[in-house]
């Protein structure tokens, strides 16, 4: 039986959906087609909203790490475990989809890459979070310890940013936000700029369904530790 | 008359290395863990180019510190632990930030005890006849990337302190979390065997390397007493 709020979940996805949809309509027939790559270059409007959402993805678990320090709230806690799942799926997107284009582009498809190498640890560091998270009985000290790690995976991010630029490496620097402007043509940036807009969306979105359904997990482990108690 | 934090700080650091040198076997293995395997990576790689020596001693010693500081580390709170230390400490009016600070002196007096031999054993198992790989300024800048892998290696060894499986966690999260400081460290090192100390790319290492020893250290004093009130 589904309640109200499952009904608004499955709402408020069904038009992110769309809209994702629509973006992937807007990179297949909007976006004209690159003359250096070909149509290959459209899994970057995969790859790079992806790549942005997993980056996010670490200063929201670095922002609710603080706050559930400061608040010693268990709702945040899920919700920093929601924003470390998804940002450790999106990090797997990207990976893969930068695979997949890596493989036709550069002829390979795995390098060890400053930028892949950097974001393969991205993802290491999510997965550690949860492995330390499910090793740890619920309670406060669990809140706590988590929250501390969430905050130091956040220090990762501005290596990976800046590893296109500090060292020399296949992976090509910024083009979306750099001094003098962007290089892209329009009609790939609004592409471009839609996708990381829906993207973010669909992934605040996951968090917030994540987050519930953690607070529920935890108050059923909760209720039949205290009918075993009784 | 209550003891100042300075006092406090002071305690602390004798009485760990006190603990340290009762138990001498804790305090040789990373040193011997990292002459062995630098040993087996002179096996394994051979004789060696010109070109690549500086780049493998680099890559090769660091990363043998690297793996033998993570052993000490994750058992810093050990003796603490069986001793029940830990929990009495808790109850005594100690201030959180001198035991993170008095363990902290602890690490980087343990931790140069084993980087300081194993950068003269690769610089001496790599040395060519013509070029000498012992640099101060290398030696200067693995003792900057101890004080970031030593703040994190305290804070993690907390962290770790409560999980099931702590021996396998422990190294999941240190080693992604060390990569910048490692990655700084290399480089800085690098740039100074190779291109000397007045390579333009080596003041941004060496500042990089201090911004991220800055950080962790500054989180460590943080999140040190967060840990430590539900641990």
């Amino acid at each position: 039986m589904f309640n109200s709020e499952d009904k608004r979940e499955f709402l408020i996805g069904s038009v992110l959906q769309t809209f994702i949809i629509f973006h992937w309509c807007l990179a297949f027939f909007y976006a004209p087609v690159d003359i250096h790559q070909g149509p290959v270059y459209r899994i970057m409007f995969l790859h790079v909203p992806s790549a942005i959402t997993a980056f996010a993805s670490s200063l929201a678990l670095c922002v609710f790490s603080v706050l559930s320090l400061r608040n010693r709230s268990e709702r945040l806690m899920a919700w920093s475990k929601g924003t470390a799942e998804v940002g450790l799926l999106f990090t797997i997107l990207t990976l893969a989809t930068g695979s997949i284009w890596g493989r036709p582009t550069w002829g390979t498809w795995w390098t060890w890459d400053a930028r892949l190498t950097t974001t393969f640890l991205l993802a290491l560091l999510y997965a550690g979070y949860l492995l330390l998270y499910g090793s740890m009985a619920p309670g406060p000290g669990r809140t706590r310890v988590c929250a501390v790690l969430g905050i130091l995976i956040f220090a990762d991010v501005p290596i990976i940013y800046k590893s296109v630029t500090w060292w020399r490496t296949l992976h090509q620097p910024p083009s979306m936000i750099r001094q003098g402007g962007s290089t892209m043509d329009p009609e790939i940036l609004w592409t471009l700029v839609a996708g990381i807009f829906v993207m973010s969306l669909y992934a605040a979105w996951l968090v917030r369904v994540r987050g519930r359904n953690i607070l529920l997990a935890d108050e059923i482990e909760s209720a039949s530790y205290a009918s075993f108690g009784t | 008359m209550k003891a100042t934090a300075f006092d406090q700080y002071v305690t602390l650091v004798r009485q760990g290395l006190r603990a340290e040198f009762v138990d001498k076997e804790r305090l040789v293995s990373p040193v011997l863990f990292a002459l062995t395997m630098l040993i087996l990576f002179a096996f394994a790689l051979g004789d060696l180019d010109q070109s690549l020596r500086i780049k493998v001693y680099l890559a090769e010693t660091l990363l043998t510190a690297l793996f033998a500081l993570q052993l000490s580390f994750s058992r810093l709170f050990e003796p603490d632990r069986q001793d029940r230390v830990f929990d009495l400490l808790r109850t005594y009016p100690v201030s959180y930030s001198s035991l993170f600070l008095a363990k902290y002196t602890l690490v980087l007096i343990l931790g140069s005890a084993t980087l300081i031999p194993t950068m003269l054993f690769g610089a001496f198992l790599h040395q060519s006849a013509n070029q000498s790989l012992f640099s101060w300024l290398v030696l200067g800048i693995s003792i900057l990337a101890l004080a970031g892998l030593g703040a994190l290696g305290v804070l993690l060894s907390v962290l770790t302190l409560k999980a099931q499986a702590r021996q396998i966690l422990y190294p999941i999260l240190y080693f992604p979390l060390t990569t910048p400081v490692l990655l700084a460290a290399i480089q800085s090192a690098r740039l100074c065997l190779e291109a000397g100390v007045t390579s333009p790319e080596l003041k941004s290492w060496i500042g990089l390397l201090v911004g991220f020893d800055t950080i962790y250290i500054t989180l460590g004093i943080l999140l040190f007493t967060e840990l430590m009130d539900e641990s």
